[in-house]
């Protein structure tokens, strides 16, 4: 049964203003109690209770900086709380950083085996899924070369294959949803659809407010840490959107002087 | 400290696998390719052999140098096994930084992937040696040959123990990093690698050379291979508490800092 449940959660960063410390400076600095590089304490989420039962699908929204991508990195195990509980039970798979993690010398095949593995799959539950993988990636023969040669787009198209190729009991996807090019992001969208079927328990975070409301049951508005609004998706994106100053139409002829201006320009106006 | 061992084994497949693919890419482009671990003990151990054989020249014993060759070759494998897991496992999380950002794996695996990928390199120089004593050597070895099996294990427990230690010291302090290197050179003069134990005996410093934890490991790893001995109990119950501290002292690290680590990459 997957479960998400925060109690009184806090994640805090502590850097060094200017640049890293040295083991001399922390050495002889320690002695003598001074500090030239003090720490700074960013404290990315505040104090946060949720609680997420299976069937629940919750999208958060916010401005950047906002402590949504930590949150879900928390969620996922990856940065500890520094103080309050995390439960999360179920088979976790996150959607963020996807097109991080490959090894360069390595061909695709063998980051599909090693992502696949980093995933927790096996040798035995790989075998069926590599050529799928290959298949949605549509790759093809590139697969047999080194990654360090792909485009940025191949790179997020093969890790997303890779990625969305486990069944997870609880599924985190961060901003993945607008990757690749136009008919990559509609097979994206389709095989996220599938996934969210599949999965008890989804967190998304994402810029793209129509994707929440319409995939989401659930959203949370976050700023500096902490939960401005918990409700469902519609009036927490209205909410949010009638926060942003509304920006003034100007027409582009008033910004584009006459003597440039095209025929195609006066025809839009 | 169960459930650390667990999650080793549960992702046993991912970090295996990158072990086999470093192997495999260090020699990617190479016109030798994997003939080059074969290839670079041998020529270490001859240019070293030649050169002080040079000075060491004894009129008394023309063979001496057969001798040499096969304590030296024993040696430097043991050795560079050791320097090699340490100067790369020191870096394994600033490296292996943007799994670590993906995924919760235990921090273990991370040295772990070093101190395979090293002890492939010392079981084909160890297996070089075999060789090399089957031809230059005089001494029958073949009863204590099994001796080097638990000893090759030590070794390599020994060097996952020291190179998480010095992971976790490096993702704090950059400059560790550098401490090694330098410390590494300043040891290799120190302990009877390229010069015979008899050297600092001679001196009265026997008990410097027992207390070397370098030379514990090359003691009970070469000597079954080459001179055809056991060594004595109290060297292995030596090389074995240093193996239990060290891998204590780096499960212990883990147990310490793992939930504090990633803020400091």
């Amino acid at each position: 049964m997957a479960r998400i449940e925060l109690n009184g959660v806090n994640v805090t960063f502590s850097l060094r203003q200017t640049r890293r410390v040295t083991l001399k400076e922390y050495l002889l600095k320690g002695l003598f109690l001074t500090s030239v590089n003090p720490v700074v304490s960013i404290h990315a989420i505040n104090d946060l209770t949720l609680t997420l039962r299976e069937g629940e699908r919750l999208g958060i929204i916010g401005h950047n900086g906002a402590g949504k991508t930590t949150l879900l990195k928390m969620l996922a195990g990856v940065y500890p709380p520094t103080s309050g509980t995390r439960v999360v039970e179920g088979k976790i798979c996150s959607l963020f950083d996807i097109s991080v993690g490959f090894e360069g010398e390595a061909s695709g095949w063998d980051n599909i085996t090693f992502r696949g593995y980093l995933q927790g799959e096996t040798p035995t539950t790989l075998k069926g899924k590599r050529q799928e993988i290959a298949d949605f990636s549509e790759l093809g023969d590139f697969l047999n070369i080194p990654v360090r040669y792909y485009s940025a787009g191949m790179l997020v198209r093969l890790a997303f294959a890779i990625a969305t190729a486990t069944e997870p009991e609880v599924l985190l996807v961060d901003e993945v949803l607008s990757v690749g090019d136009l008919a990559f992001i509609n097979k994206a969208k389709e095989r996220m659809r599938q996934m969210m079927r599949k999965s008890s328990l989804m967190v998304l975070v994402s810029h793209d407010l129509d994707s929440v409301t319409e995939f989401c049951t659930r959203a949370l508005w976050m700023e500096h840490g902490r939960v401005l609004m918990d409700g469902p998706p519609e009036e927490v994106v209205a909410a949010y959107r009638a926060s942003i100053a509304p920006i003034v139409e100007t027409p582009l002829s008033a910004v584009i002087p006459e003597s440039v201006a095209t025929p195609a320009l006066v025809a839009t106006e | 400290m169960l459930q650390q061992l667990t999650a080793v084994w549960t992702f046993r497949y991912f970090w295996f696998s990158l072990v086999k693919m470093d192997l495999v890419t260090r020699y990617r482009r190479s016109f030798l390719g994997i003939g080059w671990s074969l290839l670079q003990p041998l020529a270490m151990t001859a240019v070293l052999c030649v050169v002080f054989s040079k000075f060491n020249a004894d009129e008394k014993n023309p063979n001496a140098w057969r001798t040499y060759a096969q304590n030296l070759l024993g040696a430097m494998a043991v050795w560079e096994f050791l320097r090699n897991t340490l100067l790369m496992g020191c870096k394994s999380f600033l490296q292996n930084e943007a799994y670590i950002r993906l995924s919760p794996l235990p921090y273990g695996i991370y040295p772990l992937r070093t101190v395979m990928g090293n002890s492939f390199h010392l079981l084909v120089t160890l297996s070089v040696l075999l060789l090399v004593v089957a031809v230059l050597g005089s001494v029958m070895i073949q009863p204590t040959i099994w001796a080097a099996a638990p000893a090759i294990l030590m070794t390599m427990l020994f060097g996952w123990g020291i190179a998480t230690i010095a992971a976790f010291a490096t993702t704090y302090f950059h400059d560790v990093s550098h401490l090694i290197e330098v410390s590494a050179q300043a040891f290799f003069f120190l302990t009877p690698i390229i010069y015979g134990r008899e050297l600092l005996d001679a001196k009265g410093l026997s008990w410097f050379v027992d207390l070397n934890p370098i030379y514990a490991f090359i003691e009970i790893v070469r000597d079954p291979l080459v001179r055809g001995v056991i060594p004595t109990w109290d060297r292995y119950a030596y090389a074995g508490g240093l193996t239990v501290a060290s891998v204590g002292l780096g499960v212990g690290t883990i147990g310490w800092l793992q939930k504090r680590v990633i803020f400091q990459l």
